[in-house]
């Protein structure tokens, strides 16, 4: 009886590898056939459309909306395209940086993938394994003169452009318009006014009035580097976040540093067990009244629903010597492996095209750097609001842990952790990063 | 002739382990510590020789006594848990009265060691987390709720909230090594030790212990050196945060290797963590006398 059992599910067994086997075989065929007909058909480059050309892709979004908005434009290029085969893979955020940095170690760089700007983008380049883009953009100017001109800089290192920009963004503080009126309370302007509203809400039984994820490093980042672009000299800032010049001597970090500590204490204890996710969950359940967000988030939040939101641009502080008046926040781009085939450049071109973007700006809700691609036709009040501040920034000033060296960017990130958690001092962290940049100069 | 061949034979049956092991372990061990003399990143191919300047910096970096700390934490817990504990569950499983509900326990105790440490770690991140975590709701619950914390939030329960998840892990696979060793003891020393009116706890001391004394110090080793190598469960949970509090030395390697791009400082703690190990191994080994019994 056991026999007879076992002879069954081995015969199942093979018979559904058989089928599997064979339907596969089936599609490879088909797929070769219709390629094939198509290059006779339209008789040109006959060579080349005959063999599959592979792409490799990766982006950093495997969650939703974004996931399923590019898996269907890839379905829709390669429709378009039967010659070539997109391969896909998407890891998210930190993991996905530490994925690029192991590649573009060896030769496995993707054809295709996603950046951020800054010292990110130019760690990349260093590798000597990115692609100038210079002549692709010369070339199509119908198709780059559609894309914002200001929002390159981040990709653009000695004058040669590596990356296309896409996404645009900025970080200001998310208010709960309800719980504001409730209290008598306004949009605060400067520090100080932003330390009575804190008060405030505290007093009105609100026990951690703004809640951030330190869990992730990154949030504490974009706080870090608000606030030293707010307080320190630009001129300072320029020299020390240039690589291996840094010294982060001026007294403004140790003052910065002490203004995190102090909105710590409005964080509670919670803030180091969750992450900023946790955070934006919170603020769109109407739980806490503040949380620093960016605009990408803005769709996040309305999905959640039932708050009705308003933004502030982080306070100006009345000693600062930056601008008050910058927005935080950098484009996310595409950039192309040294050896991308010409097909993955006509996928950027699809990527970046005003057709994909408006239906990128519908879907996902991001606001992006394509001309016309966000309309009121397209998005929320709310994001047309975000849009109008981003391009009516007086200035805009890169996420702090794409801005100075990761090492540096690492003391200040897990710094902000231990203090919040009261196991470090402003001045223990300072002391740190100078052994950091003294190190870095040296090499 | 005959000499001949019979000398190529064991040689030609040993030479694919050999090569894998050449390949795979002693080339990349002697490349990690030629690489830990230099200063590079995974951007470029140019390496600047520094000399003993990453020792020094191993030396004065605040992270690694941390880390050796809570690397310490993780191997005497583990030890008295995964050892100890393990080997009382896999006696109380062993017993008569038990036998007929030990096959079913017997799985309940190892489901834990097949579930990816992925999906375990996401599991505990909802168990411990501050506003729905079950822990905290089951303190609330019980009336401890002042006992309440946000565990992997807070710079000292962060590594030993990592811990436990640890033990609650792997103490399945090592009771199952026990209960592996308890049936290979002979029944008749358990017959004598009735005959001589041992209880229970009289014949674990007596007879079980020092009859798998073989396993424990098996055991103690895949524990003590699996505990310095621990890296999973702090990276996934907190990342080694808050701040550095629940840093281990493997967790610290990668930051400094793959996040913060110091590959030849990543070459030194690897360096630091093999030999840490390899003394602990060592020092073991001539501690039980093991492979001399015979």
């Amino acid at each position: 009886m056991k026999r007879l059992l076992a002879v069954v599910v081995m015969v199942l067994l093979l018979l559904s590898l058989f089928v599997a086997c064979s339907s596969s075989g089936d599609s490879d065929v088909s797929n070769e056939a219709s390629g094939g007909d198509r290059s006779s058909s339209s008789d040109s480059n006959d060579a080349s459309s005959d063999e599959i050309v592979e792409i490799n892709f990766n982006h950093r979004w495997p969650n939703e909306p974004r996931k399923s908005f590019y898996d269907q434009k890839i379905a829709e290029y390669m429709e378009a395209n039967p010659n070539v085969k997109i391969n896909v893979d998407a890891v998210l955020n930190d993991a996905y940086k530490e994925k690029i940095r192991v590649l573009i170690s060896n030769e496995n760089l993707p054809d295709i993938f996603t950046s951020w700007s800054d010292s990110f983008a130019l760690n990349l380049v260093s590798s000597g394994r990115i692609m100038p883009l210079n002549d692709i953009l010369a070339e199509d100017p119908e198709w780059s003169g559609n894309i914002m001109e200001s929002q390159f800089a981040g990709f653009t290192f000695d004058d040669v452009t590596y990356g296309v920009p896409f996404t645009i963004d900025g970080k200001v503080f998310f208010y709960n318009k309800d719980i504001f009126a409730e209290n008598n309370l306004e949009a605060p302007a400067t520090y100080d006014e932003f330390i009575a509203v804190l008060d405030a809400l505290q007093a009105a039984g609100y026990e951690n009035p703004l809640v951030e994820g330190l869990q992730n490093t990154w949030a504490i980042s974009h706080y870090m580097g608000t606030i030293f672009q707010r307080i320190i000299d630009p001129a300072v800032l320029e020299v020390d976040y240039q690589d291996g010049y840094g010294e982060f001597t001026d007294p403004g970090y140790l003052r910065g540093l002490e203004v995190f500590q102090e909105l710590a204490t409005y964080m509670g204890d919670l803030s180091t067990a969750i992450t900023h996710e946790d955070a934006r969950n919170m603020f769109g359940n109407g739980e806490i009244p503040i949380v620093y967000m960016q605009f990408a988030e803005i769709k996040l939040v309305e999905d959640i629903g039932g708050v009705d939101f308003g933004f502030f641009n982080f306070p100006a502080f009345a000693d600062g010597k930056g601008d008050p008046n910058a927005l935080t926040g950098a484009p996310e781009g595409w950039m192309l492996s040294k050896n991308a085939p010409p097909e993955a450049i006509d996928f950027l071109k699809f990527l970046t095209s005003a057709e994909t973007a408006f239906e990128f700006t519908k879907v996902d809700g991001q606001l992006n750097a394509i001309i016309g691609a966000v309309t009121e036709e397209n998005t929320s009040p709310a994001r047309m609001e975000a849009y109008e501040i981003i391009l009516n920034a007086s200035a805009s000033a890169p996420w702090f842990d794409n801005a100075v060296n990761i090492n540096v960017a690492d003391v200040f990130m897990r710094g902000g952790q231990s203090l919040a958690t009261g196991q470090m001092t402003p001045e223990e962290i300072i002391k740190d990063a100078q052994e950091q940049a003294a190190r870095l100069s040296k090499e | 002739m005959i000499k001949r061949r019979s000398i190529l034979i064991p040689v030609i049956f040993l030479l694919p382990s050999v090569v894998f092991l050449l390949t795979f372990v002693y080339i990349p061990l002697f490349q990690n510590f030629y690489n830990s003399f230099f200063s590079f990143s995974v951007f470029s191919q140019t390496k600047t020789f520094v000399g003993m300047e990453n020792f020094r910096i191993f030396f004065n970096d605040r992270v690694v006594p941390v880390a050796l700390l809570n690397n310490f934490k993780y191997a005497v817990i583990s030890v008295i848990f995964q050892v100890a504990f393990a080997l009382v569950l896999a006696y109380i499983l062993e017993d008569k009265i038990f036998r007929r509900v030990a096959p079913f326990f017997r799985v309940v105790y190892f489901m834990p060691v097949m579930i990816s440490i992925s999906v375990i770690a996401l599991l505990f991140g909802f168990i411990y987390n501050p506003q729905m975590g079950l822990l905290n709701s089951f303190l609330e619950l019980v009336g401890l709720g002042d006992w309440g914390k946000p565990w992997l939030g807070n710079a000292t329960t962060a590594i030993y909230a990592v811990i436990a998840m640890s033990q609650w892990q792997s103490i399945g696979f090592i009771m199952m090594l026990f209960i592996v060793a308890i049936q290979k003891i002979p029944k008749d020393l358990y017959e004598a030790a009735d005959i001589d009116g041992a209880g229970k706890i009289r014949k674990f001391f007596s007879v079980t212990v020092p009859q798998v004394k073989e396993a424990i110090f098996v055991n103690t080793l895949i524990t003590v050196t699996g505990s310095m190598l621990v890296f999973n469960e702090p990276y996934i949970l907190t990342n080694g945060g808050p701040g550095f509090s629940s840093m281990t030395m493997a967790v610290h390697m990668y930051q400094e290797g793959f996040v913060k791009d110091n590959m030849g400082y990543a070459s030194t703690l690897a360096i630091c963590i093999f030999l840490l190990s390899a003394i602990l191994a060592i020092i073991q080994i001539r501690l039980s006398r093991t492979g001399k019994d015979d």
